[in-house]
């Protein structure tokens, strides 16, 4: 080693560096350390909520059935009533007849023991004999959800240790229904009824059919209103709008109205769309509409992205051949430009189907048992459903409410999978 | 009726345009030079056509129900409405509609009776009257547009103009939503002024707008003083950034300057994933599992800790702040010029050393925005503190306690049934009229400091 | 040492700082650097020339392991500085580099006070104890990076507020800061205005005094008027190395003719 370090200082700068290796080293040791123990955290959170939501949901893809074989008494249901009748005197008598502890003329007890039964139970026979009431004096084998106490004791959810004043069954009731299940009555299935029933108020009958049409009408409203004005909007700004005070403000508004909060558009909707203009409340189009605005930002955002990387060779060969500028526009650079558009737009209703507030506040989420059948019925949507759930007492609306969570996540990241698998396929390195 | 309109505007358009392309290809094939190509002739005829009409229609199905309401609840006999308030109009008008509707319910008077008969009757004359005027307007213009075919015409450019007046109101569209949401908000916040003096709103110390609900109240009882509402909001967001701005700058540094490429390229997806999840999925997350977790521990260690503490409102919702502000940062330390990092490590500095010492500082304002945006993004989420904190206004800066937000309190005023003259619905719009502009401020600071650091490095 | 002091430029009896032996280097599957063998003399300035994109620059980035930093980059063979294997495995770059300062081609000055800039590399390698200690290293590497009588005064403005050729003085300040024994520049005039180019051509002159130097350069008059030795690179491969009167006068090598004549490059 030769001397350059001019021999003023005593220990050579090699050395010194050398010295301060060891410290320096645990010190980005350190760093990194924190840096994966941050990433660990933030998976580690998002895997618990997973989790945690696979763990309570996967119980409400199952139903609990029973299965009984029904004589439809016509002194019950007569003929010339229909469709009123005493179906749920019916249902109890099929009842009672697999249980010999119950005693058919004590009313308390009938009744506790048809506690098994769910509330829509009698609706659906009703439905049954009033298509086909030559089924009157004959018996039939019907298979129907046992009310939620009952689903929660097949999936262990009750527990049979705890005292019988603060169980939600008695001991006469866990009697029953464990004869029921030694004679082969009670059954699980998958429980299809999530998909195709709407909302009600006994879990064992709640379906998601409401919230999913609900969802799909205000986002087809949201994609009819957001994508042509999105696409518009960012071509103009993009494309053809000059360069003024007018254009930087309408820039600042878009990228000032995306960051506002969403319970604001809400504030917007209700007294603009449902105040102003009188529309009603509830429905998937006013939804829609506001969804819209809040994705417009989303989708200019994008769009203009996706136009900005259209390389300006393409315009100027164009023009070079003639074209005028819109030629230009709508016949090369938004054709080049559509994956990304595609894309932001995906994107932009994938986060419209997960938002919440703003349907709240115009009343998506009010309780209604039917799908919807267009855009202007009351209807709930799937994130309004899933409060809804999440607020209710009855036990089996916890599982529902994570097994609706995690229908919606599917959606999402359907949505996001075809969003990536579009940007991958089309992308195009110019 | 209403699908017949849109049928006829279709079927309008496409006629337009078949007859003004066929025309103008006569005159070229007469021999004549088109100043424009024929297709541009047809296209011109469609969106003549296509344009207003759509607007008529549109028009009249917003104000068709407000017109017919109107002039059934006016043709009502004399005095029936005297000394009703709005809340028992609308529910009169409601009858009459189910009776129209053909579900009745009772004996309703006669005067309901004949009062949904003329309802029907004036909504079959609207839908016909829709009809006409399409047909009409159609009409018109398709003789305007098939008059205008000519050599010279230059149709290119005409239908070049309303394109652009198209694309020029779908930008204006963006600046009205932000017009409609200041006047709404204004509109009704001022109402609620002169029900609530503003010294009150916003230095009063009680926030109670619940608690008296009776036929005489007087607005100004019920405690409308937002300073519990809004120290609760801050309570909140500072949890949800002091757990969101460690845990989000530090991934972003690790990602950003020592994940090797795989990780790299697995870990930012996954974040991506966090940052989708809808905030309703927090919310439940929140009660679900954290508020009970964050209670048992508190048990465990001798705290009294509320079921909804602030603590699993903000702890949740700065999980859901981690991959903004990790993204944020990603792009900024990204976006310092590569040469900066390269002096560095050329002068023997480690990696981590670059990072804090050159590349980070270098970064700053790029975080700050992302940071702020962050900030007002918290202050405006609404489902986890709806699901996962308090209602009642409890003027603390303990996060164990249950707070309530602006976001919780604009939820539950106006979840239910809203009437515009209500004390209690007027308050949630000036509590948003204050959230606007709280966030607006934070935003338009942040989305500048944002702009200018890029322009800085660019 | 006393003759090093006298500006010659016969170097052929100093004693060899650098050695490389059978250097290559990728770039994914690109092969980069093709077999290259090349000493270099202490207290001398060694240009590299050639056409861009002939590997010059990656090989200097190798001596100090700044190709490191690149993912895809891969160096192999044998590069020794006093006789040591840089690339030998108990070797921290960290402590290479603090060894082997490097100029860049654009000037990239911290976004800190001119004091700081210089002030970093010493405080990071803990090479001063006292703030008087860190002032004079300060002033030291400003008066040998030939700048201390323009910035003397304003010490604790932004280097980022100087003009390109004061702020390319101020990074070879920087570098040299640490006390190296190499100085690697990669370009260090061609983002400077001819004035501040021979401004920084004199510096380079006179820091041969104390220490190797290794330029990078794609204008022959500039490795001509400052460089005692050059080695001409084409298509990565190392066509001829010799001093640089012969190398610009009597060429051994077709393609070095072509070069130096003006027919490729």
């Amino acid at each position: 080693m030769t001397d350059i370090s001019s021999g003023s200082v005593p220990l050579t700068t090699n050395e010194k560096v050398q010295a301060s290796l060891g410290r320096r080293r645990r010190k980005q040791f350190i760093l990194q350390g924190l840096g994966i123990g941050a990433i660990s955290i933030a998976f580690l959170m998002l895997f618990i909520l997973l989790w945690s939501q696979i763990a309570t949901g996967y119980k409400a893809f199952m139903q609990t059935n029973i299965t009984l074989e029904i004589f439809i008494d016509p002194e019950e249901v007569p003929t010339e009533r229909l469709p009123r009748g005493n179906f749920d005197d019916v249902l109890a008598a099929a009842l009672v007849a697999n249980l010999p502890g119950v005693d058919a003329s004590d009313r308390a007890a009938l009744r506790s023991a048809s506690g098994i039964l769910s509330n829509g139970a009698q609706f659906d026979l009703r439905d049954r004999i009033v298509e086909n009431p030559a089924l009157i004096g004959q018996t039939i084998t019907m298979r129907m959800p046992v009310s939620d106490p009952y689903d929660q004791l097949y999936k262990e959810l009750l527990d049979r240790e705890t005292p019988e004043n603060l169980r939600r069954l008695d001991d006469a009731q866990i009697a029953n229904y464990d004869h029921l299940v030694e004679i082969g009555a009670i059954g699980s299935r998958i429980n299809t009824g999530l998909i195709t029933n709407a909302d009600s108020r006994f879990p064992e009958l709640a379906g998601l059919k409401g919230a999913l049409m609900g969802s799909f009408w205000a986002l087809l409203t949201c994609f009819l209103i957001a994508f042509p004005l999105g696409i518009g909007a960012a071509v103009y700004l993009e494309e053809f709008a000059p360069k003024n005070k007018l254009s930087d403000f309408i820039e600042v508004n878009i990228n000032n109205l995306a960051a506002v909060p969403s319970v604001v558009f809400g504030l917007l909707a209700l007294s603009v769309f449902i105040g102003w203009f009188g529309l009603p409340r509830s429905v998937p189009f006013v939804g829609g509409l506001t969804l819209a605005l809040m994705t417009m930002p989303t989708i200019i955002i994008a769009t203009r992205a996706a136009l900005k990387a259209v390389p300006p060779s393409i315009r100027e060969a164009a023009l070079g051949v003639g074209a005028s500028r819109q030629q230009v526009v709508f016949g090369h650079v938004v054709p080049l430009a559509m994956p990304g558009i595609l894309t932001g737009t995906i994107i932009g209703l994938a986060q419209a189907l997960g938002e919440t507030a703003p349907l709240l506040l115009i009343g998506m989420n009010a309780f209604i048992t039917s799908a919807p059948g267009t855009p202007f019925d009351s209807a709930t949507a799937l994130p309004t459903q899933i409060f809804i759930w999440a607020d209710s007492p009855e036990r089996g609306f916890v599982s529902r409410t994570s097994a609706a969570i995690l229908v919606l996540l599917t959606f999402l990241i359907m949505m996001n999978a075809i969003a990536i698998y579009l940007r991958s396929k089309f992308e195009r390195k110019w | 009726m209403t699908t017949l309109a849109f049928a006829i505007l279709l079927a309008a358009c496409m006629v337009a345009y078949a007859l003004n392309r066929r025309a103008a290809t006569g005159i070229r094939d007469g021999g004549q030079r088109l100043h424009s190509v024929s297709g541009y002739h047809g296209l011109f005829a469609l969106l003549m056509i296509l344009v207003p009409v759509l607007v008529v229609i549109l028009l009249w199905l917003v104000l068709q129900g407000t017109v017919v309401n109107t002039l059934v609840m006016s043709s009502l006999p004399d005095g029936t409405l005297d000394g009703l308030g709005k809340g028992q109009v609308d529910l009169i008008l409601a009858e009459i509609q189910s009776i129209a509707g053909g579900r009745i319910f009772g004996e309703p008077e006669p005067w309901k009776i004949v009062a949904a008969d003329r309802f029907t009757g004036l909504l079959q004359a609207a839908s016909l009257g829709l009809v006409l005027v399409t047909v009409l307007l159609s009409l018109a213009i398709m003789l305007f547009a098939r008059g205008k075919v000519s050599a010279d015409f230059r149709a290119r450019q005409g239908v070049e103009k309303i394109i652009s007046g198209l694309m020029i109101f779908c930008s204006v569209v963006a600046v009205f939503t932000t017009v409609g949401i200041v006047a709404s908000l204004a509109f009704e916040t001022v109402k609620f002024l002169k029900l609530v003096p503003l010294t009150e709103f916003l230095f009063g110390t009680s926030w109670e707008p619940q608690i008296p609900i009776r036929a005489d109240q007087v607005a100004a009882e019920g405690a409308f003083g937002w300073l519990p509402v809004i120290v609760g909001t801050i309570v909140i967001t500072i949890v949800a950034i002091v757990i969101a701005i460690p845990i989000g700058l530090l991934s972003a540094i690790y990602l950003n300057e020592f994940a090797p490429k795989v990780v790299r390229s697995v870990c930012k997806p996954i974040l991506e994933v966090l940052a989708g999840v809808p905030t309703v999925v927090y919310g439940f997350f929140a009660i679900l599992v954290v508020a009970p977790a964050i209670r048992s521990l508190g048990a465990a260690w001798g705290i009294d800790v509320a079921p909804n503490t602030a603590l699993a409102a903000g702890g949740v919702m700065g999980i859901m702040l981690v991959p903004f502000i990790s993204s944020f940062a990603d792009d900024a330390l990204s976006a310092v010029p590569g040469s900066l990092r390269d002096g560095a490590l050329a002068l023997g500095a480690t990696r981590a050393e670059t990072v804090m010492n050159v590349l980070f500082p270098a970064a700053i304002p790029g975080i700050v925005g992302g940071v702020l945006l962050a900030v007002s993004r918290a202050i405006g989420e609404t489902m986890i503190v709806v699901m996962a904190a308090g209602l009642m206004a409890n003027l603390t800066l303990n996060p164990l306690e249950s707070v309530t937000t602006v976001t919780v309190q604009i939820v539950t005023l106006l979840i239910g049934d809203t009437s515009f003259d209500n004390p209690k619905t007027l308050a949630a719009f000036a509590l948003g009229m204050m959230l606007f502009i709280v966030t607006l401020i934070i935003n338009i600071f942040a989305l500048r400091i944002v702009r200018k650091y890029r322009e800085a490095y660019d | 040492m006393d003759d090093l002091r006298a500006i010659n430029n016969d170097v052929e009896s100093n004693a060899t700082k650098i050695s490389a032996k059978n250097v290559q280097v990728y770039y994914g599957d690109t092969h980069a650097i093709k077999d290259v063998n090349v000493e270099i003399k202490e207290h001398t300035v060694t240009a590299f020339i050639g056409p861009s994109g002939c590997g010059k620059s990656t090989f200097l980035r190798s001596i100090n392991r700044m190709n490191d930093t690149i993912d895809i980059c891969r160096v192999e063979g044998d590069i020794r500085i006093d006789g040591q294997d840089i690339y030998d495995r108990n070797i921290d770059p960290v402590q290479l580099r603090a060894r082997v300062g490097m100029v860049f081609q654009k000037p990239n000055p911290f976004p800190k006070s001119i004091y700081d800039n210089i002030a970093y590399g010493p405080k990071i390698h803990g090479l001063a104890k006292t703030k008087a200690d860190m002032d004079e290293i300060v002033e030291k590497s400003l008066r040998r990076g030939a700048i201390w009588n323009e910035v003397k005064d304003r010490l604790h403005a932004p280097g980022t507020g100087l003009s390109g050729g004061q702020q390319q003085r101020l990074c070879i300040a920087r570098a040299i800061a640490t006390e190296p024994d190499v100085l690697l520049m990669d370009e260090p005039c061609s983002a400077l205005d001819p004035i501040a180019t021979s401004q920084v051509e004199e510096l380079i002159d006179q820091l041969r005094e104390s220490y190797t130097v290794v330029i990078v350069t794609h204008s022959m008059q500039q490795a001509a008027r400052v460089s005692q030795k050059t080695a001409f690179f084409h298509l990565g491969s190392l066509v001829e190395y010799g001093t640089t009167d012969d190398i610009f006068t009597n060429p051994k090598d077709s393609r070095t003719e072509s070069y130096i004549s003006g027919r490729i490059g």
